[in-house]
């Protein structure tokens, strides 16, 4: 038997690493003689290194550690001046095995026992073919659950996608156009919702959550509340008499608040489902206990509404579970100096993504809110009316609410690109008003992006370096005031419409969807990716995946990237009965057992 | 002309107390919601590119933070916790050590265990030098009459000779700041009418510091206003009507009135920045450097030994009112004797003088500017205008 000594080493001053644990576990394997830790970043005498090895004996070295590679050179030096086998110098490295997550240091034990073994990890560490359940669930049906759903489906698997809301489409659905090509959104997103509902391997269950989540990677057990739509999604034939009745109105979350809905509704035109649905909290019919109003029951001309329809649960079984669940805006009222809340023509970029949107609230005309009196509730409220009138100036504010600590540290990579897009958007449609776009730095990474910027500023907008500072209304006009830092001064602008560009945070339950599935975060609140470079798509827990902006901001391409390779992995996972290579359905136990079986098979 | 960098600037201003300079990122808020920047002087956020960049002649010839009254605006919305507040104040800390000649006042800014040594050393210069006098001339049992152990007449001369002293380092210290800020600045060629027409700022800024009172919240202006007449009535009580103010043991209220309404001032202004300093809540007192808080307690015992001296003199308790006066004196004396010209307190002649070169700068540019004026679109005035 091999007389093996372990140096650990630590390369990372944040290693989630019990390094005394792993070094005590080194010591209780068989084969090892000498374990000693090197702490962090050790200077190494090769000299004394190679005296000690002869002391020893050692004839195989273990260098162990997050980034041990570092070190490799000194003790490979030392162990050939020991007169060993340079090739018997072996690395443990766990960084490059996904040790720096959760339940890190059992996983650092594994690949140090491989290593130890003289077996590299990634051949041991496949975990046994399992029976892979061949149906998928999606979470999320926003650009990323549709593209996975597709290429899921067609291969002939069978897909379960989740909504919570009553369409899919997500955000994207909300857009009139894409950067940097300006792409008409609907004109590519369209014909893939219309696909996923028409596919006879997709089970589309909108309105509907996932509650509980039980089983393990190969076979989840998944419940999912199905929320009343109270009207049959199979003969409404989106006639609209039922909303033309009915007397509720209440802010449409799918036009941003820059509108109505009525109780009963259609998020919009081309939604998938193209069925109604009602709002329980609006409907006079459920708050009252069914003794109130109903009229749209009564008018439905096809009979296909039940508006004492009740939620339900259901039960699957699936194999694979995939993560699009998206993201939220920052609540813009939280950045108290842009008056957002306080002045009705602050909007956020959602907002103004309805607004420029042909068939959004204003048919795309860009405009001030203007006052109306909301007879029902018999208030004044700023409504944005297609009458009203054009601004003269826009300012759009970048990074609001984004890169800085105090809301997001991070930056939530879309905005510079959206913001250009509105800038673009508003010299169209207004050649006359004058914009102007406040940024820190401009971040236009992606294909053709800084073409699309100069393509922009070349339109006539003025694009201002220096973020704003304030937003301020000066008699009756809003006021926005920064510093342009390359022609250093103070500048203050008068802008009948301000955007603030918003920045992103991971849909609301994103929590309780972590717990629910065991799935780790990040620091930002995203779900985390098994490694941020190799495995992308992956989470430390076999059998689920990520796609999207749920695991980390990102524009549609990227989305779309990664949920067609989303698609791969589940695939690879029901045609081979590998998931993930993870301790999750690998026990340590297990790992040294294999480790020492393969070592024996070699002999 | 070449320019000089110095890429050690940030971690030589770190000693000063600026720690986070190099956080910022550019983006323009703080000079935006900062009441006193503006078209041409822009700041903070021009000073601290300025610090990165390690351009420390340009700092020095900047007038920039001596306009700045640390409301901490921008310190508050400043997204990257680079506390461009205190940056300001380190850079004042660092530019009173350029203006002073002798370089005292840099050793104390970088040590305060030298600025402490130094206090002591005067302290007990001050203690053993009246002491001397008092014995050698009269008796330590009397405050009052011929045997008085410090007759007024005396401490009167004293006073006189120790203020002419400090005006003068005073005014060679800000003869340098108007030598490096104003002739040997490139950027600005002052005329001479400017000169003169900005005259009134002086004492108006003096007396009022109207400047400080344009910071969104006022109080602060209010408190440090106070404070300053406190002290400036206790300057004239004690430079022109000391043997008022000394004899007794009678109260003679016409001038101790003043006196009463002034301690009280102080006191209060005093145990307020203590308190603020302590608190750390208040964006300007979160951070303190060593040299504050010497100076607050400087102070605060300064006061409160005139305080005592005062009522055991009139209680009749005239030896111990002596000693009492002894303590006060040799605490007093280094006290101005080190912070007037090398320390904190060198910013009332800075301030004042800040303003008046600031309205001259102002002018200068103005004029030089009309020559290639431009009116691009988005300038202030014009925007303001169209609004
Ligand atoms: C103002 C703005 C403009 C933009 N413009 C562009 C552009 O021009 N070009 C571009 O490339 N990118 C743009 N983006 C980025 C783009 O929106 C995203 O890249 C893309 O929408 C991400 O898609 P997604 O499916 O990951 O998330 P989403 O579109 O947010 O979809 C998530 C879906 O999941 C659902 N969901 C959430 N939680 C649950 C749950 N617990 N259970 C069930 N369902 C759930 C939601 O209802 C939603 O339907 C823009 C972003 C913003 C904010
Ligand atoms: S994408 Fe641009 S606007 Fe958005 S947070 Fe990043 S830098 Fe700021
Ligand atoms: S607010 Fe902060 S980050 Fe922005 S310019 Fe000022 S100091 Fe720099």
């Amino acid at each position: 038997m091999a007389r093996v000594g372990v140096f650990i080493g630590q390369y990372h001053s944040d290693s989630r690493i019990v390094f005394d644990a792993l070094a005590s576990y080194a010591a209780n394997l068989r084969a090892v003689e000498k374990v000693r830790l090197l702490g962090l970043r050790p200077k190494v005498d090769v000299k004394a290194l190679a005296d000690e090895i002869r002391r020893e004996r050692l004839d195989r070295i273990v260098l162990a550690g997050d980034s041990p590679g570092y070190f490799k050179p000194a003790f490979t030096r030392a162990f050939e001046l020991a007169g060993g086998d340079p090739s018997e110098v072996r690395l443990a490295s766990f960084r490059e095995h996904g040790a720096g997550l959760a339940d890190a240091t059992e996983r650092a034990k594994a690949i140090l026992a491989c290593a130890v073994h003289g077996v590299p990890y990634p051949l041991v560490a496949v975990p046994r073919p399992t029976t892979v359940h061949p149906a998928t669930l999606v979470i999320g049906g926003g650009v990323a659950g549709i593209q996975a759903s597709l290429e899921i489906a067609d291969a002939g698997k069978k897909v379960y996608l989740v909504e919570r809301s009553g369409t899919i489409g997500g955000h994207m659905a909300m857009f009139d156009k894409t950067f940097p090509t300006l792409d008409c959104a609907a004109c590519i997103l369209t014909p893939k919702m219309v696909a996923v509902h028409d596919h006879e391997m997709i089970e589309l269950l909108t309105n509907s959550e996932v509650t509980r989540v039980t089983g393990s990677p190969g076979a989840f057990k998944v419940q999912v509340l199905r929320r009343a739509r109270r009207v049959d999604e199979a003969s409404c034939v989106a006639c609209n008499a039922c909303t033309e009745i009915c007397p509720i109105s209440v802010w449409s979350e799918f036009d941003a608040n820059l509108t109505h809905r009525k109780a009963i509704y259609i998020p919009f035109p081309q939604a998938v489902p193209s069925a109604y649905l009602v709002d329980p909290a609006a409907c006079t019919w459920v708050q009252s206990g069914g003794t109130k109003c109903g009229a749209c029951a009564k008018k439905c001309p096809k009979g296909c509404i039940n508006l004492d329809e009740q939620d339900r649960s259901v039960e699957i079984e699936v194999g694979n579970i995939v993560l699009a669940t998206g993201y939220e805006m920052l609540d813009a009222h939280r950045v108290e100096q842009y008056g957002y809340g306080k002045y009705p023509n602050v909007l956020t970029s959602i907002e103004f993504e309805r607004m420029t949107n042909a068939s959004g609230p204003t048919g795309g005309k860009i405009v001030t809110k203007t006052k109306e009196l909301n007879r029902r509730l018999k208030v004044e409220e700023w409504v944005a009316n297609p009458q009203g009138p054009p601004p003269r100036s826009v300012a759009i504010i970048h990074c609001v609410g984004s890169r800085d600590p105090k809301y997001n540290a991070y930056c939530s990579r879309v905005c510079c690109m959206y913001s250009l897009k509105f800038a673009h958007l508003v010299r169209e449609k207004l050649p006359d008003a004058a914009c102007y776009e406040f940024y820190i730095d401009m971040r236009a990474f992606g294909k053709g992006y800084e073409e699309f910027m100069e393509r922009i500023k070349a339109e006539g907008a003025h694009v201002v370096r220096g973020r704003t500072a304030q937003v301020v209304e000066v008699d009756g006009q809003l006021v926005v005031k920064g510093e342009d830092i390359v022609q250093d001064r103070l500048v203050q602008h008068p802008a009948d419409l301000v955007i603030l560009a918003v920045g992103v945070v991971p849909a609301q339950g994103t929590v309780e969807l972590a717990k629910a599935l065991g799935v780790p975060r990040d620091a930002d609140g995203f779900f985390s990716e098994l490694n941020y470079n190799g495995d992308p798509t992956y989470t430390e827990r076999g059998g689920i995946y990520v796609a999207g902006m749920c695991q980390a901001p990102k524009d549609i391409p990227d989305t779309v990237a990664q949920a067609s390779a989303v698609g791969a992995g589940v695939l690879r996972s029901i045609s081979t009965g590998h998931g993930m290579g993870n301790l999750d359905s690998l026990t340590l136990s297990e790992i040294e057992e294999r480790a020492a079986r393969s070592q024996a098979a070699e002999r | 002309m070449a320019i000089r960098v110095n890429p050690k600037l940030i971690d030589e201003l770190a000693t000063y107390g600026a720690a986070d300079v190099q956080n910022c990122y550019h983006c323009g808020n703080c000079s935006a919601v900062c009441a006193h920047s503006d078209d041409t002087f822009v700041f903070p956020r021009k000073p601290m590119r300025l610090l990165q960049m390690g351009l420390e002649k340009r700092i020095e010839a900047s007038l920039d933070p001596w306009l700045c009254y640390y409301c901490g605006q921008c310190s508050t919305q400043c997204p990257r916790g680079a506390e461009p507040g205190e940056t300001m104040m380190s850079l004042r800390r660092w530019l009173t050590s350029r203006y002073d000649f002798t370089g005292i006042s840099r050793l104390f800014y970088v040590s305060w265990k030298a600025e402490v040594g130094a206090l002591v050393l005067v302290a007990v210069l001050t203690c053993v030098g009246f002491l001397t006098y008092g014995f050698l001339n009269g008796n330590i049992a009397h405050y009052d009459g011929p045997t008085a152990f410090l007759p007024s007449s005396v401490v009167h001369v004293f006073d006189w000779v120790m203020a002419v002293a400090l005006s003068l380092l005073l005014l060679i210290n800000a003869g340098r700041m108007w030598w490096f800020t104003t002739v040997k600045n490139p950027r600005i060629r002052p005329r001479l009418a400017s000169y003169l027409k900005a005259l009134y700022l002086l004492p108006l800024q003096f007396l009022t510091q109207k400047e400080y009172a344009r910071c969104e919240s006022r109080r602060p202006w209010a408190i440090h206003l106070s404070l300053m007449l406190s002290y400036v009535t206790m300057l004239i009580l004690i430079m022109f009507f000391l043997k008022q103010i000394q004899e007794g043991p009678a109260i003679a209220w016409p001038f101790h009135a003043f006196g009463y309404v002034a301690t009280a001032g102080l006191l209060f202004g005093v145990i307020h920045a203590m308190r603020g300093r302590i608190a750390r809540k208040e964006p300007h007192l979160k951070h303190s450097h060593e040299s504050d808080w010497i100076f607050l307690v400087m102070l605060l015992v300064v006061t409160l030994t005139g305080v005592v001296q005062h009522v055991l003199h009139r209680s009749g308790l005239e030896l111990a009112a002596n000693i009492a006066y002894v303590v006060h004196l040799s605490l007093v004396v280094p006290m101005l004797m080190l912070e007037v010209p090398f320390g904190k307190w060198s910013h009332l002649a800075y301030r004042p003088l800040a303003a008046f070169l600031a309205a001259i700068h102002r002018d200068a540019l103005v004029s030089q500017r009309t020559s290639t004026a431009n009116g691009e679109p988005g300038s202030t005035s014009r925007a303001l205008a169209a609004a």
